[in-house]
């Protein structure tokens, strides 16, 4: 039984692992503890979803000056890769995706894996603004503002996409980083913090959603994730 | 023997090149990367840039992916979105995102750092009171900009080469020419680079590279 679930272990690495060897690269993400997920999780979840084995780095804000210096751009997340350094929370989830058969089957479904990362980047830095307020009066009313100017519409633009595309998936006809990206901002963030009201008019983003969250792979690390970094805020 | 008319030829490779057509307004702005990027590598494409915002956004943002621009339209039937998207997939079908996996990963790394140095100065850009912009920029400048041109310096030098990454010319070193040139950069930004000979001497080399040096000479001048 054992040598079954070995050999079987490393067949799906064949068949998720483009570039197999049979020496992985060491990985070593580097994040802060809190924000929980933040711009590290999209990187985890391209991970988790491919079955690639990575050491999840998390320091407290107080040891952020002993290693902020030692960083390429003073920013985390960082990834280490055989002892090289990744920066950039984008260039490392597109680098892994595109690795472990995750960033679409040709140049142009990569490209779009891009574009769909590139707008949930857009929309974190614009949740950033609410995120960072003080003053919890004006928080809830840049909240509001947020999620009533800025996500609406681009619900709908998605949808349309999503209804044009026709599979099910954001990018050609399989599961890509843009979905997980998806995924964790919508329903990993958005979802939990404001509820499902937004997707009533989106019913195939809500199903994409809903199947990434199901993905034995991704249902496995959200599972442990939540047990071993209880949410903070 | 009947041989092919010269209209019919110049069909023929018109047909293997991809019709590019890139929508942006008639600033430089987020669309300027990927203008840099077709000038330097040679490749034709019909920079559409006659976008009234008044009169012509209306409508043409409904045809727009995300109700956004810049936008590349590919053959007349595909479009993508999101500037450093277009940026990189032009950069990586003409050459110029690096040798490997790992340096195309590299120059993704500086070109987002250099998307981040854009959000940064939006403001300052687009502000109409020379005295408040003037001091928007400073802030930029030392808070951000500073503090980033000294990271970038160290892996100039250690990286040996003059590029950012690898050996060549690749399209982070064409995003830094193009934030260090925009117009505040010009009008505000003289001292900017003082502590960045390295960095200085980059951009000198990629505004020195004859399609750039071609096109920059006859692009049209904007307030950003």
């Amino acid at each position: 039984m054992l040598i079954e679930t070995f050999y079987r272990q490393i067949g799906s690495e064949i068949v998720t692992n483009k570039s197999f060897k049979f020496s992985m690269p060491v990985y070593k993400l580097h994040y802060f503890n809190n924000p929980r997920r933040g711009r590290a999780e999209l990187s985890r979840l391209i991970f988790s979803q491919a079955g690639v084995q990575f050491e999840d780095v998390r320091f407290s804000h107080s040891e952020w000056p002993n290693i902020k210096p030692t960083t390429p751009f003073s920013q985390v997340p960082i990834l280490e890769v055989d002892g090289q350094v990744l920066a950039q929370s984008n260039a490392i989830a597109r680098y892994l995706a595109r690795k472990y058969g995750l960033a679409g089957k040709d140049e142009w479904e990569q490209a779009q894996t891009d574009m769909y990362i590139e707008n949930i980047h857009d929309l974190l830095n614009a949740a950033a603004v609410p995120f960072m307020e003080k003053d919890p009066a004006k928080q809830k009313e840049l909240y509001q503002k947020f999620m009533t100017d800025t996500i609406a519409s681009h619900v709908v633009a998605v949808e349309k996409q999503l209804k044009k595309n026709n599979t099910g998936y954001l990018v050609g006809k399989q599961l890509t980083a843009a979905d997980l990206a998806y995924y964790a901002f919508f329903s990993d963030f958005i979802e939990v913090k404001f509820g499902g009201a937004f997707l009533k008019d989106a019913p195939l983003l809500k199903s994409l959603i809903d199947r990434v969250k199901a993905l034995p792979n991704i249902k496995k690390w959200t599972e442990f994730r939540d047990s071993k970094y209880p949410e903070e805020n | 023997m009947v041989f092919p008319s010269r209209p019919v030829k110049l069909l023929r490779e018109s047909l293997k090149m991809p019709g590019y057509k890139l929508y942006y307004f008639d600033v430089r702005g987020r669309g300027e990367l990927c203008r840099l990027i077709l000038h330097c590598a040679g490749v034709p494409f019909e920079d559409f840039r006659d976008i009234d915002y008044f009169k012509d956004w209306p409508t043409i943002k409904t045809r727009m992916p995300f109700g956004q621009v810049p936008v590349l339209e590919v053959d007349g039937v595909k479009m993508l979105a999101q500037s450093m998207t277009i940026a990189r997939y032009l950069a990586r079908r003409h050459g110029l995102a690096g040798q490997n996996d790992w340096e195309q990963s590299q120059a993704d790394m500086y070109c987002d750092c250099v998307y981040d140095l854009h959000n940064a100065t939006v403001d300052a850009t687009w502000e109409e009171d020379p005295v408040k912009q003037k001091d928007l920029f400073n802030k930029v400048n030392q808070d951000t900009i500073q503090p980033h041109l000294e990271k970038v310096e160290q892996h100039l030098v250690k990286n040996g080469s003059g590029h950012l990454v690898g050996q060549g010319l690749t399209w982070a070193d064409i995003a830094y020419y193009a934030y260090f040139t925009t117009p505040i950069m010009t009008r505000l930004g003289g001292e900017v680079l003082t502590k960045a000979p390295h960095l200085k001497k980059l951009i000198e080399t990629v505004g020195n590279n004859p399609n750039i040096q071609k096109y920059v000479e006859t692009r049209p001048v904007t307030s950003g």
